[in-house]
């Protein structure tokens, strides 16, 4: 195929047609916008293993931080001279041990279980919560939407963290607050790809045609749109989950998460950074661990949105 | 022109009075009394009458707000209860370490974007392009404070190139200056970098396809020639709508930035109020940063529409 631009300046390649796909949600057959290119050529093999990989080590994350307090082999994080202090890391301890002689790899696996017990309800709640006041906005228009789209732009046209400091100092710091305080650093992002999807699908002929048959706007808005928003969702909530753990994080990091017999990624890193001297494998190690966990949601979720076609999604 | 400006700067106002009025009416939902919470049960009954007096505490909360308002507008930002330290004396100190910060890591990670975004744009499923690509991917994913401590470690601990502990102002010298500033700048142009850069280099690949990128090639015009000046203008405007966004998040890891560089910025001295639970202070501060950034994406809408008049009839 010889395209005329393609004479011209060798690297600019013709504009890729989108088409219609149909793939099956929730047992139905639904169409969706596909990007055709992301669906054809040699990289799609390679893709799949890096998906596969990020996968495996999300699930490996997962389990640990669930399964933490039955793991045999996990040394009690809390045990001062499990081994010797400031140790590296070793066979014995994998990612070395504190200057209290704390296991490092046992910190860090319980770390992740309270970062993560942060994580996960803050992006359901917000996926929740965003998707709904997206989807009204969108499909309804009119005032809702001015009303939802001020508002979303302002909250994220404000410094999220300098808000969650906010609320974490007139709530107080407790697991609960903090949980509160990412939630709703979360839903304007949320809200506003909700938003932009409901509105690519409002217009779309199944739902002009549900109208004409007169279908009412509850049976509209849960048949037709939102079964199509929620492919999105469900990878805006891996790039949001990787948001929250970075926000809350750094609450933690900073001292303003919850206190301090508590072991989240955040304070691990804090206190690591007090001893990059002599023993930086504290640092390294957990954020080490995060910066994959990061790395594999986002890859997760780009992956998917990707597949979906969801524009604005970066944004 | 002078009427979308003035409609904005409208909005603008509505919207700082709003977000002002929230956060000062958030403190309201402590339990008890402001003043008696700001001393942390510390206070001596003439300190709580002097604290209650200058908020007036016995308005209710709107008309607190408006003589809170006032007192800011005329530069009556309030104090410290516990130390004596004015608002205005603190953040006068903290303002330019957290400006330069911010203005530096800005400057890096644009002049690092703008060249990259381009040519990977322009080379696109290059290798050069999937290792740049990649790298960003990469950096998306890097938390500020592991890149801090990373950076440190290998910069200031291992090779010993750049001071730690504390700000030094230009005034002791260029040197000394970036050898203390220029890790915290890099630490944050390393979150901006990717952001710029993806979307630069989406842009980019739109703007190619356009007509007259070929014209220009077909009139012989090299290729650095319209990169630069025919396809970077056309592809700067969402660079330019996020680059207000990103203004706000770059305050986020400016918090986190001045915290592990120890630069005593405006983010540490929101941080360390907190801590000491100064609440009058950081609700004043809250509401001032709201403020600002409310009114820089505003600017950034303006200037927006300067150069690409569409934007203005919608």
């Amino acid at each position: 195929m010889t395209d005329p631009s393609e004479t011209t300046t060798a690297a600019i390649k013709p504009r890729v047609p989108t088409r219609f796909l149909r793939i099956p949600i929730g047992g139905r057959f639904r169409a969706t916008l596909v990007d055709a290119e992301s669906r054809a050529g040699p990289r799609r093999g390679k893709i799949n293993i890096a998906l596969w990989l990020s996968v495996g080590w999300l699930a490996l994350v997962l389990a640990g931080a669930v399964l933490a307090p039955w793991l045999g082999f996990l040394e009690d994080p809390n045990r001062p001279l499990a081994g010797d202090p400031e140790l590296g890391p070793s066979w014995s301890h994998w990612f070395g041990t504190d200057q209290l002689g704390r296991d490092m790899f046992a910190r860090s696996v319980w770390g992740s279980r309270l970062s993560l017990s942060i994580a996960g309800p803050a992006v359901g709640i917000g996926v929740v919560v965003g998707g709904v006041l997206g989807v009204t906005a969108g499909y309804f228009g009119k005032w809702i939407d001015l009303v939802v789209s001020s508002v979303v732009n302002v909250a994220l046209a404000l410094p999220a963290l300098v808000f969650a400091l906010f609320i974490v100092t007139v709530l107080g710091q407790s697991y609960v607050n903090v949980t509160i305080a990412v939630t709703v650093l979360s839903i304007p992002a949320i809200a506003r790809i909700a938003r932009a999807q409901a509105l690519r699908f409002a217009a779309r002929e199944f739902v002009t045609v549900a109208e004409t048959m007169g279908a009412r706007w509850p049976r509209i808005l849960f048949r037709d749109v939102l079964p199509n928003v929620v492919p999105a969702l469900a990878s805006i909530a891996f790039l949001a989950m990787g948001i929250v753990i970075i926000a809350e994080g750094s609450l933690s990091f900073i001292g303003v998460s919850v206190g301090s017999p508590s072991i989240t990624w955040g304070n691990i890193l804090a206190a690591g950074r007090g001893r990059l001297e002599e023993s930086p494998h504290i640092a390294l190690t957990t954020g080490g661990v995060m910066f994959v966990t990061l790395m594999a949601l986002n890859f997760v979720g780009d992956e998917l949105l990707r597949r979906l076609d969801v524009r604005e999604a970066r944004i | 022109m002078l009427r979308f400006i003035g409609t904005r700067l409208a909005q603008l106002a509505v919207v700082v009075l709003v977000v002002t009025l929230l956060f000062y009416w958030m403190l309201n939902l402590l339990p008890g009394n402001p003043c008696v919470a700001a001393f942390g049960g510390a206070a001596t009954p003439e300190q709580i009458a002097e604290c209650e007096q200058d908020r007036n505490l016995d308005d209710p909360v709107i008309v607190q707000w408006a003589k809170w308002g006032g007192d800011v507008l005329t530069g009556d930002f309030g104090k410290s209860y516990l130390t004596g330290r004015t608002f205005g004396e603190a953040i006068s100190n903290a303002l330019p370490r957290t400006l330069l910060l911010l203005a530096y890591s800005q400057a890096l990670a644009l002049g690092a974007a703008i060249p990259l975004g381009l040519w990977s744009g322009y080379r696109q499923d290059s290798v050069g392009d999937k290792v740049v690509s990649g790298g960003a991917f990469a950096l998306l994913s890097s938390p500020v404070f592991v890149v801090g401590l990373v950076l440190i470690l290998v910069f200031a601990v291992k090779l010993d190139w750049f001071d730690l502990g504390g700000y030094r102002p230009i005034s002791e010298g260029l040197v000394a200056h970036f050898k203390v500033m220029f890790l915290p700048a890099v630490t944050l142009a390393v979150g901006l970098l990717p952001i710029y850069l993806r979307l630069l280099r989406t842009d980019v690949i739109g703007t190619l396809q356009e007509d007259f990128v070929g014209t220009a090639r077909a009139k012989g015009l090299p290729v650095h020639r319209v990169l630069l000046t025919h396809v970077l203008r056309p592809s700067s405007f969402t660079l330019l709508t996020i680059f207000g966004i990103q203004a706000a998040q770059a305050l986020n890891g400016a918090i986190v930035v001045e915290y592990l560089f120890d630069l005593d910025g405006v983010g540490s001295l929101l941080v360390s109020w907190v801590a000491a639970r100064e609440y009058l202070l950081v609700q004043t501060l809250v509401a001032l940063i709201a403020a600002v950034f409310v009114t820089v994406t505003a600017l950034v809408d303006v200037v927006y529409s300067m150069l690409d008049p569409r934007v203005r009839r919608r």
